[in-house]
């Protein structure tokens, strides 16, 4: 996979706004992005020109240190679809996907995956596919103005290919260009037909060992991307940012990037924090932090942005953001789904605490309960519920069979009495009871209470109570039989 | 229609003769979707298929909550409470775990969703439809739009989950794109039961069905005699009657 853009791309990834940007190395332009070679910059003029035919342009420096941050991130991210993922010349990345076909549908829906993953990461690929990896890197190096195929998978339609490309595509060849011309040696098919011993003593011996690995004569050795023991990456945004949502689109990457390592080192996320660095203005302002904890340890990539949108968009920005910063900060082994014949109805476990941690993440921790209940007599102490998250299965306490209305208001409603009888909306017919509960002396929260059932004229029955307590018994309402 | 009103002997023949697809107004509807038993063989019998459609919105028409809504449900949510859980958005009071828990369910399937806005509400019922890993979601909402019913339902008939949602009963004028709706009113013993909508003939009357476990006075039970057993002071509301009297 190679990234013709990455000069310009690590200055202004591919969902910035459009802009009139350039590249310079060493005075001399190495990328233009589409709206400034539209004024006439062409790679290769000088600075001073630049500015002369396009004075809106931002000129950026050339990086080699962001470069390869970048192109280590995107081999970060790509660690989810192989193992194996090399570097390799210009701003290229090697992926052995043998053993991953199978498991991703096959070569054109595993090209789909890692296209769409490279373009969320703010890059756009050009991917070859070869049975050898210098093959596939000249594929996905040419850069031609007419669609071609870049994906070959039998050797004998890769030779073909490879044998219409120039020869020049190869570093090491290049030293030789001006020769070759001049003998009229263009395509990598005229360099083959070539003597191998003249071509050796006139050139060195580079040029034949990369020609015989692109062909397959020679073994191909790689120094595999080694994934880090921990996970943390930073990230400067080419824009300050105002909105939590627009967060969103710089944090997949980092979450790209972060499942990318997951599935490299087999472990699944429990917790990560996105912090959002402020611009340092007369006071530096501490970055904000987004501490997300998963009810089940996830490694998916999907619903991890789900989660962020969910919480993004509850926060409040007090300054702009300049960078972000994303850490995994507890990981534990991935657990893949068992697989079932006949799967259940009703999903996965999995599923339900993905639910639960979506609707956490946009409503909060107190607005997603579950039941608790406690043993105690009281109804509002024994009605307790708790963060769905986090609770545990309750302790089957023995089942009461105890007459209880299914909706319980917040706050009993105080009753009027009209002829000594309690009232609401019509007077009340108390039809059963009483059932007398007393305690709650122990801890401050005392209730001398009777409760009764009573029914009103329309024949809605509500649960009553009566409050011995003090000098007067006042009426109550707690609860409806639903 | 001219084969609908004409005399049995004629129309057999006509009818017989009519596409299958050709539906009769007296003929009840049916579902693509399975249907679960409401537990009440009256109810049964009304509905089409005979129970709860799932993947619908079934809307209940309440004048107000507490009337008895739970109960009727009662059969249902336990028969899918044996394996699945059960959300409830929105529920206009406290859901009392005691109550359910008589009922001999298993408190562990229940999932309270409490929103501060509506709009959160609605998403968090399409959230709960999309994910399908709940058996049934009852949701509550007072003044919701046609577009956003027609979302939930949408968003329902993918799934495999009974989807209920509790509405005032002024709503029943109102368009609305669920096949059944069912407006609810309270009853001695039980529920009185008017078909707003259906798959299958107009019904006009409501009727009354008996609930069991409905709170009923017992028979030996007179709201005078208790008042003996109970070592308490006379009702002081004559005094609370007098005092504004003493401050005016």
């Amino acid at each position: 996979m190679h990234l013709p853009h990455l000069p310009l791309e690590t200055f202004r990834p591919n969902w910035s706004d459009p802009g009139k940007h350039v590249v310079i190395d060493r005075e001399q332009v190495v990328a233009v992005s589409a709206q400034a070679a539209g004024c006439g910059v062409r790679i290769g003029m000088r600075r001073g020109s630049v500015q002369a035919l396009c004075p809106e342009a931002i000129l950026h420096e050339h990086d080699p240190v962001r470069e390869q941050e970048a192109l280590t991130g995107v081999a970060l991210a790509l660690l989810q679809y192989t193992p194996e993922v090399a570097f390799s010349e210009e701003a290229s990345l090697l992926l052995d996907i043998t053993a991953s076909l199978r498991a991703f549908g096959g070569r054109r829906a595993l090209c789909r995956l890692v296209r769409v993953s490279v373009g969320v990461l703010g890059f756009t690929p050009q991917i070859g596919m070869a049975p050898t990896a210098q093959g596939a890197w000249l594929l996905a190096r040419y850069r031609s103005h007419r669609p071609m195929l870049r994906r070959v998978v039998r050797m004998k339609s890769m030779v073909r290919q490879l044998d219409t490309l120039p020869c020049t595509l190869l570093p090491a060849v290049r030293p030789y260009q001006e020769w070759l011309a001049g003998i009229g040696c263009y395509s990598l098919a005229d360099l083959r037909k070539l003597p191998r011993s003249g071509l050796q003593r006139r050139s060195d011996k580079t040029v034949l060992s990369a020609l015989d690995r692109a062909y397959g004569h020679a073994p191909e050795l790689f120094e595999w991307v080694q994934a880090p023991k921990t996970f943390a990456a930073g990230l400067e945004l080419p824009d300050r940012i105002e909105h939590a949502e627009a967060v969103l689109f710089a944090a997949r990457r980092l979450l790209l990037q972060m499942t990318g390592w997951l599935v490299a080192q087999q472990l699944a996320v429990s917790r990560f924090v996105l912090l959002l660095q402020h611009e340092r203005g007369r006071t530096a302002i501490p970055p904000t932090p987004i501490d997300i904890a998963l009810a089940d340890p996830a490694w998916h990539e999907e619903h991890l942005t789900r989660l962020l949108k969910e919480r993004l968009g509850r926060i409040e920005l007090n300054a702009p953001v300049i960078a972000l910063r994303l850490e995994a900060a507890q990981v534990a082994a991935m657990l893949p789904p068992t697989e079932s014949l006949f799967p259940d109805p009703g999903g996965t476990p999995a599923d339900y605490h993905r639910l639960l941690e979506l609707l956490t993440a946009r409503l909060g921790d107190r607005s997603v309960l579950a039941p608790s209940p406690r043993a105690d007599h009281r109804p509002e102490v024994c009605n307790a519920w708790s963060p769905a998250a986090t609770v545990n299965r309750p302790d089957a306490s023995e089942a009461q069979h105890l007459e209880r209305p299914f909706w319980m208001l917040e706050k009993p409603i105080a009753l009027p009495v009209r002829e000594h009888r309690p009232f609401y909306g019509s007077p009340l017919r108390l039809i059963k009871g009483p059932e007398r509960i007393e305690c709650g002396w122990w801890d401050g929260g005392l209730v001398v209470r009777d409760y009764f059932i009573a029914q009103g004229a329309e024949a809605t029955c509500y649960w009553v109570y009566q409050e011995r307590m003090g000098e007067e018994t006042c009426w109550f309402l707690q609860g409806l039989f639903g | 229609m001219s084969a609908l009103v004409s005399p049995i002997s004629t129309s057999k023949a006509t009818l017989s003769s009519l596409p299958h697809a050709v539906w009769r107004a007296d003929q009840m509807g049916s579902y693509q979707a399975a249907t679960t038993p409401t537990g009440y063989r009256t109810l049964d019998a009304e509905l089409p298929n005979g129970g709860w459609p799932s993947a619908a919105l079934i809307e209940l028409l309440l004048p107000q909550a507490g009337i008895g809504e739970m109960r009727l449900l009662r059969p249902t949510l336990g028969l899918i409470a044996k394996q699945r859980r059960i959300a409830l958005v929105q529920p206009p009071h406290l859901p009392q775990v005691a109550a359910w828990t008589a009922w001999g369910l298993p408190a562990d399937r229940l999932l309270w969703v409490r929103t501060a806005r509506s709009a959160d509400a609605l998403w968090s019922a399409e959230q709960i439809l999309r994910n399908g890993s709940c058996g049934a979601l009852l949701f509550w909402q007072q003044q919701v739009r046609t577009e956003s019913l027609r979302r939930l339902h949408l968003a329902a008939q993918g799934t495999e989950i009974l989807f209920w949602m509790m509405r005032p009963l002024a709503c029943a004028q109102d368009a609305s794109p669920s096949p059944l709706r069912l407006a609810l009113r309270p009853a001695d013993g039980g529920i009185d039961i008017g078909i707003v909508k259906r798959r299958g003939p107009q019904r006009d009357t409501t009727f009354t069905l008996r609930v069991d476990d409905m709170p009923l006075a017992s028979s030996t039970y007179s709201s005078t005699s208790t008042h003996a057993h109970m070592d308490r002071r006379a009702p002081a509301a004559p005094a609370t009657r007098n005092l504004p009297a003493e401050l005016v």
